[in-house]
């Protein structure tokens, strides 16, 4: 695959709807599934992601010429692990409060497939401001699809949003359970084809 | 061969920059984080004992740390624990050893200032001064006497206890009774959302004002949480007023000899804490019973 030719923006909004991670790549499905379950915590572990996303493609952008072919992946996941050792430091050191909340999902990332599998695709292909908006696009991606399956999970699940509570009673307890998840994410995914598919026909 | 040669040499110097970015960054943070870490353990005592930004601590409240080590000297194992003592107006440091009979062997005092206590390599090289030179010290646990106006009025337990996937390191107050006063989860790496919730008001809160008859056998139940109950355990979201004083009274006495409440999908997390956090409680109950005696038959005039 050679260079991009899409524009920044486009990067961005493919990485939100044309490949968004989750409903259509369908990447980085376990923490999806696992960790959706309140709007608070598809918010700080989509955040999470972003900053890890941007900072590891936009090192791989720099570095790829010397990179050798053959230990690309563990030359990645070196670069994941480290921004994602930096980032849990420099929270803890100068930012306890936002380290409380998220340093759990900081964590996290380091076996992320989404992350991985954007530097493979584009960072190592690509230049830095590129590498950058698909990074953007990518983490804002997640981010979206955590949020919508969060907000979905805890209305359904528990009655409330980002700890409010709306409905004032519990629909249904199984929204919570990682199996919902699965559900929930194969329904979304259906209505993202669903809207291609017209969009296609339509153009046509 | 070339090619093999050529891939060691550059994941080799992948490797080495990463280490150093890393490194780098851990050196300059470390000062910092150690700090807020140290701030955040104070914050977490103080409000464990109840007290916080609407309640300031009072100036009568003091908190002692007893360090408790294992002092192996030539096959044979002994306990260590290191005491503040009264030193005429000030506080100084004082060695109590036991053999594992429980039995007094000596006493020394240690040259250290309780100030300095809070660094382990002081403790140790205070430690080494007045052992044998073949004996070895290692460190075991913490303990956190808190006093007020010269009355022992709770105990509080930073410990680390097996998890659903790693270590969780909780700190646990316990009043003069062992009656539970409260249970704060300092970290973990339990699943985000499921087991997790283990920091969650409506979890820990559980333990809160269990009395020591009830956590000697308490385990989990996988009931649902009852709703009043779940209202009343999260203290943070209470409206004003919202319980009156014979409510909270009324509801801390029907639920003080439940067990605890299993979170819902996480039923091992919540297995976890509540073993850890009865057997923490055992072993400290037996442990500061002999203590206290050995302290009493001596005449060590500790400061608590």
């Amino acid at each position: 695959m050679a260079e991009t030719t899409k524009t920044n923006t486009q990067l961005f909004i493919n990485g939100l709807l044309n490949e968004n991670p989750i409903f259509r790549l369908a990447l980085s499905m376990c923490p999806a599934v696992g960790i959706s379950t309140t709007v608070m915590n598809g918010l700080l572990l989509g955040i999470a992601v972003i900053f890890v996303q941007v900072f590891s493609s936009c090192t791989i952008a720099l570095i790829k010429d010397y990179i050798h072919p053959r230990i690309r992946i563990p030359t990645y996941t070196l670069t994941i692990a480290t921004w994602v050792t930096v980032i849990d430091l420099v929270l803890a050191a100068y930012l306890p409060v936002a380290y409380k909340a998220m340093g759990i999902f900081v964590r996290l990332i380091v076996a992320f497939a989404i992350i991985t599998m954007r530097l493979e695709v584009f960072a190592s292909r690509n230049r830095v401001i590129t590498s950058f908006w698909d990074g953007m696009g990518m983490g804002f991606g997640f981010l979206l699809g955590m949020v919508i399956l969060g907000a979905i999970r805890e209305l359904m699940g528990m009655g409330t949003l980002l700890g409010y509570d709306i409905l004032g009673f519990r629909p249904l307890l199984f929204f919570v359970l990682p199996a919902a998840g699965f559900f929930l994410i194969g329904f979304i995914m259906a209505i993202f084809n669903y809207v291609e598919m017209a969009y296609k026909r339509k153009t046509k | 061969m070339k090619e093999i040669i050529k891939i060691t040499v550059a994941l080799t110097i992948s490797c080495l920059l990463a280490g150093v970015v890393m490194g780098s960054v851990f050196i300059v943070t470390a000062k910092a984080k150690k700090h807020n870490a140290h701030l955040n353990t104070q914050h977490t005592m103080l409000g464990l004992l109840g007290y916080g930004k609407n309640r300031p601590a009072p100036s009568g409240l003091k908190l002692y740390n007893i360090y408790r080590y294992i002092i192996t000297e030539s096959e044979s194992k002994y306990l260590g624990y290191m005491l503040p003592v009264k030193k005429g107006n000030s506080t100084g440091y004082e060695l109590l050893v036991l053999d594992l009979k429980r039995q007094f062997v000596s006493r020394h005092s240690l040259d250290i200032l309780p100030e300095n206590t809070i660094d382990p390599e002081n403790r140790k090289t205070a430690l080494k001064s007045v052992l044998t030179p073949l004996a070895t010290v290692s460190y075991a646990d913490t303990t956190i006497v808190a006093s007020l106006n010269d009355k022992r009025i709770a105990y509080l337990l930073p410990g680390e206890f097996p998890g659903f996937k790693t270590f969780i390191n909780a700190m646990l107050a316990l009043d003069a009774d062992f009656k539970i006063l409260g249970l704060e989860i300092m970290e973990h790496e339990e699943d985000p959302g499921l087991g997790g919730e283990i920091e969650q008001e409506y979890f820990k809160n559980q333990f809160k004002g269990k009395p020591f008859e009830k956590t000697k056998k308490l385990k989990v139940i996988k009931d649902p949480l009852p709703e009043e109950y779940r209202k009343y355990l999260e203290k943070r979201k209470w409206k004003k007023e919202q319980f009156s004083k014979e409510d909270i009274a009324a509801i801390q006495k029907h639920y003080q000899d439940k067990d605890i409440y299993a979170l819902t999908g996480a039923t091992i997390s919540s297995m976890a804490v509540t073993n850890g956090i009865r057997n923490m409680t055992k072993k400290f109950a037996y442990r500061i019973k002999i203590l206290d005696k050995v302290i009493a038959s001596r005449n060590v005039p500790v400061s608590f």
